[in-house]
């Protein structure tokens, strides 16, 4: 309802400007013509508020100028001006357009002409720059009047400036919107007030006075009301200050009848040359409702725009100041600065953004330009090499910053934000050739079209971007095999081509299925689905794992660095972020290895338990031979080989493999020869694992120091495992040792799944959910104590650092040779991070990890084993048999005493180093769940770190975990 | 014998290595009368001095959106190709600064690069433990990525460091933070050998980098984390031939003299050394006092073609040309119009010695060429 905001960029540019061809009915009376304007009373309009009209409008009017006075000052500065630049040089400033596309597709047209009139070279010294609008209102469109207004408004700048230099001005476009609207929804009442059937023309004037010269621009609207006649009033109009943020739009009606100061030219088709003269046609459809409303902006954003540094003759090169018209130059993509061949490299240099000067890096690409992104010149072609035209045409067309601003594209009336643009770009079947402009998109169909027309194209349906499709959206004049797509309320379209009544769930037809709807599209140039955007529906609700184009990459990427001393289980986090997030976690490829290497782990493990035997073995051997030394012949003489038996013996089959394995082991060349063993051993193996002299190594598993905790896991499925067509599963390379760990660093890009329940699900939400995550996770081991390479992850968000709680009794040998506590080892690795100065002011995750085998352990072993720990005294040691079998009582457990004390440990620590708070989580590498939380806690994290200023500290002391049990 | 008693004796020998290396010091000191700046001054040699255009930045290439870590010039036409943290390999065309090739790499974090002699191929090295070549004739696939033609995985750390062998495409020497060098074979994909590691006497610490002698191929030397730089011989990878001692932080850089018979080194203490292999004496120490007590670390290195120039690269963003002979500063790039905005992180010289070209972590390379009357110093 109100009118709202929205810019324009004003620019000023030298010596000429150029008007519209006129496309109106024909003119008979008098053309408007800027007005002179004293200086000293300059009109300035302000911003309009967003306060919603009341139906009687009470707006303040400005006391009119007076008329005389005006043209006589003005035409003494005229005079001025004039003489002024009868001593310039006569510079061509190049033209620029800002062209909003309409739906007629007047910018094409408008922008030919605009282009022929700059290589006319006609150049005609105006005192004053003026402003085209042409707003051009289809036919039939009901009640949203105000978004047609604000699409379909067409703007064109040409601008003059008298002075070479920054003199770009900017005008909030608000203002020209909003006065437009207003005076427009006036108009009737001012009609009704003058009495006469529709003489609506006002004319705004905008000035900036300049240091040097006090050049006056003028902007006029002019319109025509009715295809009536025209009644040209030039206006002193209201104040138009770009600067103030409150209103005053002022329709002064009395000035209407007041000023009149209609001293245009008359003639009909509207002069192209004639330079100061400005046509704003506003064609208004005849049947048009009387329900004026203005309720939205258009897509029009300010983009502060560039000119070229220096301005030079036209037809020179812009940096050598030689040359005509016809040598040939490449042209700035920016700011429309040419050069010559000899200049070109210099002016331009690596081209990292394609054809820009170098001043012009960064910045956002002239909008006309567009369609020549990509495009290559002769001239470059023959300066540079095939391959650097490659590089820099493909620059060109990628880089982000030569992309298409959201902004400018509208969907069902709403301007796209960044994320929707990817989105839109990044499905399925995206549309072709996305162009600034309104745009209507069907969710459910998938259709697509411009505003006001009918649909273009079918793309993939169901995509988030712009807002509710309107009912009036195509016209609703798209008629498919008598179905009615969008406009007609009372059928869905869906995006298989089925329909349904609204409100119904049956199907009553499927419009694709037709035979003739095909064909009838073809004749009526309606889109046909394509291919991809038939297939099932499921495909696009993972639009996640669709690969978005290569120059969004960097963009929104946040990343996270996980490590931890090795042992800490940042490997197994990490696959579990990767089963967890990825669609295909692991490729064909990548499984393969992994099964190779879980295999010939299970062969180590193997080996291990086999080592275990033989010593078991002996030691039982011995242990008869000293129970019973005499029967000792008795033994040698029942088994006929001459050994001796014991639980521990296998059969001499088994043996010989055994020591084959064992063999191969010490050897160390175990993966080379296992995979061809398989097929072979597979039988062998089973009978291994079967025989009774195995089974009593593996209950004795603990006594073997070299088997890791882990291998349990595997030797218990061996057989299946060994098998040749064995297939990890998930779990299996959960559990499996060295998949991540072969790179010294591995990184998953991810999305956070969207929330399953709709409550939490706001719009903000939305958006995040498009942020990217990368989980880089670095191996410490080989990395070096001095972290040099530290450096390269100082654009993480935050440090996740994984401890393994379960480190607590382990020991480890240290760079000198001396075996240390794994927690100590930690510990240090800690310090060592957390005060690396790449990571000052980092966020820190501090995840405590095994915490199954944590709490199993600290039942049997006394946390005080390592001395960093040495004083913990859980208060609750009396009461512990009690709570372990009733947890209604809420007793904490051992374990998470252990671990609220460890946390608490790490937090001092971290504040000792850094006076900032250390985020802690518990996770189990192995739940998906947890693992899942404590990236979702990073998340959190990071997104608090955004909005800090927001927040008071005390809020994330919600967060941390604090045991006040054992403070001391 | 118990381990008791070996830890003592372990701890005796440790002991007496040290005593004797604080003697050969010693004898170091009394046998190095003099250094190169004090000689050169009194043959009354004069600093080089540099007017205002004498190097100036004559191109900047733009393209990388990361830091750029490492940069590299063929031998015999002008181009260089560079490495940056956004995960790209860029190929430059040094005259007329346009890109050749843009190559993403498998993985983003890139520590190092380096030009094939005969300018086919280029090599990467990074914090994924393998050195990456990639033939730059080879075509590329559907998404105009320049695939992996030879992947040299061995190292147990990450690459800092790598190196072609003068004259031959085939072999390359790499660094790494496994505390070894190793010698590759890129025809074949193997490691041929491997200097220093956990039996051998080698560097205690993470190699930053290496250098191999212009004149004799088969000579290099690495700079490492503890401090020290070693002089190998390729045939001999048990041992180095000699270990240089006198720096005391990490040896960030390491770069053989153009004769072949010293080489210099950059180092996180904020000097840059100029070692004889031959003698194995420290000649000159390069150090300039800053205003406050920071010291900014070197960063890079690289000697002008006759050697009478280095260049050093700080990590305060600074760039002195030093006076190899008189041990002064007689330019700081980081002062000149069109510097750096921050850190250079690597140098180097054109083959023919008429430009310089620095990589830096605001993104950009520049290249620097001597104008005026000097073409080459």
């Amino acid at each position: 309802m109100s009118p709202e905001v929205g810019n324009i960029v004003v620019e000023e540019r030298l010596e000429f400007a150029f008007a519209m061809e006129y496309h109106g009915p024909p003119i008979t009376s008098e053309l408007p013509r800027a007005v002179p304007i004293n200086v000293d009373r300059i009109p300035v309009a302000a911003v309009v508020s967003q306060m919603p009209l009341p139906d009687k409008l009470s707006l303040p009017v400005v006391q009119p100028i007076l008329a005389n006075n005006l043209t006589k000052k003005f035409s003494k500065e005229l005079k001025f001006l004039g003489s002024e630049s009868n001593f310039l040089p006569i510079n061509v400033s190049p033209t620029s357009v800002i062209a909003f596309e309409s739906p007629n597709g007047a910018v094409i047209r408008d922008e030919s002409l605009s282009k022929e009139l700059a290589s006319g070279s006609e150049i005609t010294v105006s005192p004053s720059s003026v402003y085209a609008f042409e707003e051009r209102r289809p036919g039939n469109d009901g009640c949203d009047l105000s978004g047609e207004l604000s699409s379909s408004l067409d703007t064109h700048y040409p601008c003059g400036q008298y002075e070479s230099g920054e003199l770009s001005g900017m005008v909030d476009r608000s203002n020209g919107l909003g006065s437009s609207s207003i005076s427009h929804d006036h108009s009737r009442e001012l009609l009704n007030g003058v009495g006469s059937s529709g003489p609506l023309g006002f004319s705004g004037s905008f000035e900036k006075s300049r240091e040097l010269s006090e050049s006056s621009r003028k902007m006029m609207i002019s319109r025509d009301y009715k295809g009536s006649l025209d009644y040209n009033n030039d206006l002193n109009k209201p104040d138009w200050a770009s600067n103030e943020s409150v209103i005053s739009v002022d329709y002064p009606s009395s000035r209407v009848s007041s000023l009149k100061v209609a001293d245009g030219c008359n003639e009909p088709g509207c002069d192209v040359k004639r330079a100061p003269v400005v046509t704003f046609c506003d064609i208004e459809s005849e049947d048009e409702d009387s329900n004026d409303r203005f309720s939205r902006a258009g897509p029009e954003v300010v983009r502060a725009k560039k000119e070229p540094a220096v301005r030079v003759r036209k037809g020179a090169c812009y940096r050598c100041l030689k040359g005509n018209r016809f040598t040939e130059k490449e042209v700035c993509t920016v700011c429309d600065a040419k050069f010559c061949s000899n200049c070109v490299l210099r002016a331009m240099g690596s081209m990292p953004e394609g054809r820009k000067c170098l001043s012009c890096i960064g910045f956002q690409i002239d909008e006309s330009k567009r369609g020549n992104l990509g495009k290559c010149s002769r001239m470059l072609k023959r300066l540079l090499n095939d391959l650097e035209i490659r590089q820099i045409m493909k620059a060109e067309k990628l880089c982000e910053v030569n992309q298409l601003p959201p902004e400018y594209v509208c969907v069902n009336g709403r301007p796209l934000c960044y994320e929707e643009l990817i989105l839109l770009q990044s499905c399925p079947a995206p549309p072709k050739k996305l162009k600034p402009g309104n745009y209507w998109y069907d969710k459910v169909s998938g259709l697509w079209g411009k505003e006001g027309q009918k649909p273009s194209q079918i793309i993939s349906p169901h995509l988030n971007v712009g807002g509710p499709i309107k009912p009036d959206a195509s016209n609703g004049n798209t008629q498919l095999a008598g179905v009615q797509c969008a406009g007609n309320p009372h059928f869905w379209v869906n995006e298989d081509g089925s329909y349904q009544e609204e409100g119904q769930k049956n199907t009553k037809g499927y419009i694709w299925g037709k035979a003739g709807t095909k064909l009838v599209c073809a004749v009526l140039s309606l889109p046909v689905p394509s291919k991809s955007s038939c297939a099932s529906g499921d495909q696009f609700s993972n639009i996640v794992s669709h690969t978005a184009p290569d120059y969004l990459e960097q963009r929104a990427l946040q990343k996270f660095l996980l490590i931890g001393y090795s042992g800490s289980g940042t490997s197994t986090i990490f696959k579990q972020a990767k089963i967890l997030y990825k669609d295909v976690p692991f490729s064909e490829d990548e499984r393969e290895n992994i099964k190779l290497l879980i295999q010939s782990n299970v062969y180590r493990y193997l080996g291990i338990l086999l080592e275990g035997r033989e010593r078991f073995e002996e030691e039982n051997l011995n242990d008869l031979r000293v129970n019973q030394p005499s029967s000792e012949d008795e033994l040698i003489g029942r088994t006929d080989g001459g050994e001796e038996q014991t639980i521990y013996s296998i059969c001499r089959r088994l043996k010989a493999f055994s020591d084959w394995l064992l063999k191969v082991m010490v050897s160390g060349n175990l993966e080379a020869v296992f995979p061809a063993s398989i097929r072979e051993y597979a039988p062998l193996i089973e009978e291994m694992w079967s025989s009774s002299a195995i089974q009593g190594a593996y209950k004795r598993r603990s006594e073997l120091e070299m088997l890791p905790s882990v291998a349990g896991y595997f030797l218990e499925r061996m057989v299946d495992i060994l098998r040749f067509d064995y297939e990890p599963t998930d779990v299996d390379i959960l559990y499996a040792e060295g998949v991540t760990s072969s790179n010294g660093v591995a990184c998953v890009d991810f999305l956070f799944p969207e929330p399953a329940y709709e409550e939490n699900f706001n719009s903000s939400d939305q958006h995040d959910s498009l942020l990217r995550f990368q989980l880089i996770r670095v191996q410490s081991r080989g990395f070096g104590e001095n972290c040099k390479w530290l450096e390269m992850f100082e654009d993480v968000r935050i440090v996740i650092f994984a401890v393994a709680l379960s480190d607590y009794d382990q020991f480890a040998v240290d760079e000198k040779r001396s075996l240390v506590n794994k927690m100590m080892l930690s510990r240090k690795f800690f310090e060592s991070i957390v005060s690396h100065p790449t990571f000052d002011q980092m966020d820190f995750l501090l995840l405590l990890n095994k915490y199954d085998l944590f709490e199993e352990k600290i039942e049997r072993i006394s946390l005080t084993k390592c001395e960093w720990f040495d004083d913990f005294h859980p208060v609750t040691s009396r009461n512990r048999a009690n709570s372990s079998n009733s947890s209604v009582n809420h007793a904490p457990s051992l374990g998470q005493l252990g671990f609220h004390y460890i946390a608490v440990k790490f937090k001092r620590l971290f504040s000792s180093l850094t006076d900032r708070k250390l985020y802690v989580s518990l996770v189990n590498g192995l739940e998906p769940n947890s693992v899942d939380q404590s990236l979702m806690f990073a998340r959190e994290i990071v997104k608090w770190d955004d909005e800090r200023p927001n927040f008071s500290a005390s809020e994330y002391s919600v967060y941390s975990t604090e045991a006040s049990s054992f403070s001391h | 014998m118990s381990v008791a008693e070996l830890k003592e004796r372990h701890l005796a020998a440790t002991q007496t290595v040290s005593a004797l290396r604080d003697q050969l010091k010693q004898k170091r000191l009394l046998l190095l009368d003099t250094d190169v700046a004090g000689y050169s001054r009194s043959q009354g040699r004069t600093p080089v001095s540099f007017g205002p255009t004498d190097l100036v930045c004559c191109r900047t290439l733009q393209g990388h959106n990361g830091k750029v870590y490492s940069l590299d010039w063929t031998p015999e036409k002008n181009r260089i190709v560079s490495a940056s943290q956004d995960g790209r390999l860029i190929v430059w065309n040094a005259l007329t600064s346009q890109k050749t090739h843009a190559i993403k790499l498998p993985c983003a974090w890139v520590m190092t690069c380096a030009f094939s002699p005969t300018g086919q191929s280029v090599a990467c090295g990074g914090l994924d433990s393998v050195c990456s070549i990639f033939n730059l004739n080879s075509p590329t696939d559907r998404d105009g990525n320049l695939p992996v033609s030879k992947m040299l995985s061995g190292h147990k750390g990450y690459v800092s460091s790598c190196q072609y062998v003068p004259d031959e495409d085939a072999h390359l020497i790499t660094s790494s933070g496994d505390q070894t060098c190793g010698l590759w074979d890129i025809t074949t994909g193997l490691r041929t050998s491997v200097f220093g590691g956990e039996f051998q006497s080698g560097h205690t610490a993470d190699v930053l980098s290496v250098s191999i002698n212009g004149s004799n191929s088969r000579m290099f030397v690495s700079g490492s984390c503890d401090s020290t730089a070693r002089l190998w011989d390729t045939r001999v990878a048990s041992r180095a031939v000699r270990t240089f001692h006198g720096h005391e932080g990490d040896v960030n850089a390491v770069k053989f003299f153009p004769d072949g018979n010293r080489f210099g080194t950059g180092s996180d203490d904020g000097t840059c050394r100029l070692f004889d292999i031959r003698t194995g004496h420290q000649l000159q120490v390069y150090y300039q006092q800053h205003g406050d007590n920071e010291v900014p670390p070197v960063t890079s290195i690289a000697f002008s073609i006759s050697g009478r120039l280095l260049f050093a690269g700080y990590s305060n963003g600074d760039c002195y040309v030093w006076d190899t002979l008189l041990g002064q500063v007689v330019l700081n790039l980081g002062t000149l119009q069109n510097s750096h905005e921050g850190r250079i992180s690597c140098l180097g010289l054109s083959a023919d010695g008429s430009a310089l070209c620095t990589g830096s972590w605001d993104s950009n390379l520049k290249i620097w060429a001597f104008g005026g009357h000097r073409k080459v110093i």
